[in-house]
């Protein structure tokens, strides 16, 4: 019945519904990539800087390292999605974690966990990932993971006020009467009504994934022997002036597909926040 | 000397536009004294002596300021400096140079055969790159008298690599300033005082370094034309694009734009884009292969890599065709040493494979690789050559069945990684040739370079016929002998292929057709800039 009433309010969001559909586009470009373009996307396609529409087998051109910026981009969606989906796996899933339990448990567990969050929280993102791939190395799952780790912050202090307001709620206190175990507690009465915001919020986060992934790629710090949509914006960079394409074409796809999370997760909002439902 | 075809066009529509523009015609007019000179640096090296770091990072910022012995004239050969004239005994053991008169440093005191004693052997013996292997047989420098310096060695040292070097290897610094002190740290290294045009004013880390002229300078005649030079260090290439193309700065030089912004400006009639006066500065972008990997301890697969490359291709469509085919470690520009030879491992792709089987490489199946495991390749973050070979040699080795990672690092990364640990199978970088091969080159293929020294033979390579004749050719005083001498090294470099000297290309310099007498010789870049000036805009 809640499920229903959630689909129903998704399905009258208009945000929601032209977000899904661009997400289906990229998840589309991903799942064809292999099929369409069967050819390693690294490798010399032909002569660098053709645009695109040039030549009829290259219908968006070479970069300047003579790569099909076609296979680029519909590979690149792969490694995005994997990305995004990966990274905030990750986020998400320790965010919950320790804001479960801090939350849950408050006193001077929920200091210690809150400290130890805190202390993530000073260090900016990007200079946190920065540090992570400088010492672990930029492969593409060294990347995924510390995209992951440089995230969980937001989720586990959105899960915390969750857990804070709803630990003694009636329902709960009643569950707890009946006996139940912390573990159970937490799992199966507070968890399932905390969720929503969360679910909300792990589209940005995976919206924010990709731009990391991308930003990195930019400033050649991303793995060099994927096509991920941030390298060839930063290849294409030396060639801005002359050949803004190469830049471009990929620019847009993360644009697309960031915009495709955002609107989804607004969709989302829509759907599962109770206030919009009550009206 | 040579030319690119696109510099052939630039400058057939130099001559074109002469009449209209401020071109060529314009060098015939006589030198206007005064002026700015603002110049475009990628990075700074935060080190301006080149007595103890021998870089053109240094030279192009300090040798404005210090200057050496000996330069190099129009024509590439030596000419005096702060030496008038030399001469060297039979043996090749004792090289007496006799000193300018009337030369003072910019603190006021004279200049004299002791400051040439100290920085011989305190700096260029002891500490200067290159310098120490160079020097390493030079026992003592006397000073009979204040204008004369006499260099004793104790092996033979050929009166042409020595002449050749100084330029490089020659900077003298001021005995009075640095005697008593640790060398390294001392402040005159980065605030430098010596005999040149331009005096020490500025020096904002990160920001710019001001020179200012030199009342005194000992050549008179009105000399240095300019009043002033500014280094801005501009380390985004668009925007030293930006930069050049807005008039705020009037010459990048040692490539310091990008290439597809330096194709761009050469269309364009404000700029000059040239090779012309960085010959003596001329590179060539490598691939070094690490013998200690099993698969290419096989020099079979070492030229099966070789011939996998479509190096034209690579020079067209990569770098614009701002570069040639290498032919060997000794690169064309090098008038006393090189004989002209063809491109040793032309691109052959089926000879590539063949070569693979014939090593026991075969390919397992459709589309598997030859190799059990990827070659890893770590990249010379040097910018778009060596970066862009990297990513070649991936595609390029895949369509023979070879599967190539690649690990990017930042420059300490990238030093440390492939010079000091060996973590590395395949790496791109830059051998800079320098005058002559016992300078720059050699120690790219003589064993017993120390751990850790960048650009040496750190790829585990040894052959003792190339120790031999490496050490043969650094004491051979007939120059044909020694010349002779360098075609053996040229030819087992070769056939041993430990590291390819694929392509080869000089800097690219991009000024504004304001300023004169520049590029006037072949390292024009590290020289005293005392004779360029500034046509009014």
């Amino acid at each position: 019945m809640i499920r229903s009433r959630a689909l129903r309010a998704y399905l009258r969001s208009p945000a929601g519904m032209i977000g899904l559909l661009l997400l289906l586009l990229v998840v589309a470009a991903a799942l064809s990539a292999d099929w369409l373009f069967p050819r390693d996307p690294l490798s010399l396609a032909g002569r660098p800087l053709q645009w695109p529409g040039q030549n009829p087998r290259l219908p968006l051109g070479t970069d300047n390292l003579g790569r099909d910026i076609a296979a680029f981009l519909f590979h690149g969606a792969q490694v995005s999605l994997l990305i995004g989906v990966v990274a905030s796996a990750v986020a998400v899933g320790i965010g919950v974690m320790i804001g479960a339990i801090a939350g849950f448990y408050g006193g001077w567990v929920d200091d210690l966990l809150m400290r130890v969050t805190e202390a993530f929280q000073t260090v900016p993102n990007f200079i946190l990932l920065l540090v992570l791939v400088a010492v672990f190395g930029s492969e593409l799952p060294v990347i995924t993971v510390a995209i992951g780790l440089v995230g969980w912050t937001a989720p586990c202090r959105l899960v915390r006020a969750e857990f804070l307001s709803l630990r003694n709620r009636e329902f709960v206190l009643a569950a707890r009467g009946l006996g139940m175990r912390d573990a159970r507690l937490i799992l199966g009465e507070v968890l399932p009504n905390a969720l929503p915001p969360v679910i909300v919020y792990a589209s940005v986060v995976m919206a924010v994934a990709i731009l990391m992934e991308s930003a990195l790629a930019f400033l050649g710090l991303s793995d060099p022997n994927i096509a991920s949509w941030g390298n060839m914006i930063g290849a294409g960079r030396s060639v801005l002036r002359t050949e803004w394409y190469v830049s471009a074409i990929p620019g847009l796809a993360i644009l697309v597909t960031v915009l495709a999370f955002s609107l989804v997760g607004q969709g989302l909002n829509d759907a599962l926040n109770p206030r919009m439902q009550a009206v | 000397m040579w030319l690119t075809r696109r510099q052939a066009l630039a400058g057939a529509g130099g001559i074109a536009a002469g009449t209209m523009l401020p071109g060529l015609g314009m060098a015939q007019q006589a030198p206007q004294r005064g002026g700015t000179l603002t110049v475009q640096l990628t990075s700074e090296q935060r080190v301006l002596n080149p007595a103890i770091q021998a870089s053109t990072g240094v030279y192009v910022m300090a040798s404005k300021i210090v200057e050496p012995l000996v330069d190099l004239d129009a024509q590439g050969e030596p000419v005096g400096v702060l030496a008038e004239s030399w001469e060297s005994a039979p043996d090749g053991l004792t090289h007496i140079f006799r000193l300018r008169r009337g030369v003072t440093w910019h603190d006021g005191k004279d200049f004299t055969s002791k400051d040439v004693a100290f920085s011989a052997m305190e700096c260029w013996k002891k500490i200067l790159n290159y310098g120490t292997t160079l020097y390493l047989f030079l026992d003592r420098v006397e000073t009979p008298d204040a204008h004369t310096a006499v260099f004793k060695f104790s092996r033979p040292m050929p009166q042409g690599l020595l002449l050749r070097a100084l330029p490089d290897l020659g900077h003298v610094i001021p005995a009075h300033v640095y005697e008593g002190t640790d060398i390294r740290t001392n402040p005159a290294n980065t605030a430098p005082i010596g005999t040149g045009p331009f005096k020490f004013a500025q020096y904002e880390r990160g920001q710019f370094l001001m020179v200012e002229r030199n009342p005194n300078y000992w050549r008179g005649n009105g000399l240095p034309y300019l009043d002033r030079i500014v280094w801005r260090f501009i380390p985004d290439r668009a925007a030293a694009a930006a930069a050049i193309e807005s008039g705020q700065v009037q010459l990048s030089t040692y490539s310091g734009l990008s290439l597809s912004d330096i194709a761009r400006l050469s269309k364009d009639p404000r700029f000059v884009v040239s090779t012309k006066g960085n010959e003596g500065n001329t590179a060539h972008t490598v691939m070094e292969m690490n013998l200690r990997r099993k698969e290419l301890s096989d020099v079979r697969v070492r030229r099966a890599l070789c011939h996998a490359l479509d190096l034209d291709f690579f020079i067209e469509n990569f770098l614009y065709g701002y570069a040639k085919l290498g032919t060997g470690p000794i690169p064309s520009s090098s008038a006393p040493f090189y004989v002209p030879r063809p491109a040793p491992y032309p691109f052959d792709r089926a000879k590539a494979e063949r070569l693979l089987d014939e090593a026991g490489y075969k390919r397992p199946g459709r589309g598997r690789d030859r190799f059990a495991q990827p070659l890893k390749l770590m990249p010379a973050p040097w910018g778009e050559y060596t970066a862009n070979f990297a990513t070649f040699i991936q595609q390029s080795l895949r369509e023979i069945g070879i599967r190539v990672e690649i690990e990017s690092r930042d420059a300490p990364g990238w030093l440390t990684g492939v010079y000091r640990d060996h973590a590395f199978d395949l790496t791109t970088g830059w051998h800079q040739y320098r005058s002559d091969p016992a300078v720059s080159t050699t120690v790219w293929f003589r064993t017993g370079s120390p751990v850790g020294a960048p650009w040496t033979n750190q790829y585990g390579y040894d052959n003792p016929e190339m120790d031999r004749v490496i050490d043969a050719a650094a004491t051979e005083l007939d120059p044909a002998k020694r010349k002779a001498l360098y075609q053996d090294f040229v030819r087992i470099a070769i056939e041993d292929v430990p590291v390819h000297m694929a392509v080869e290309h000089a800097f690219i310099s991009v000024y504004s057709k304001r300023l004169m007498n520049s590029h006037n010789q072949p390292r024009w870049a590290s020289s005293s800039w005392a004779d360029t000036w500034l046509a009014p805009a």
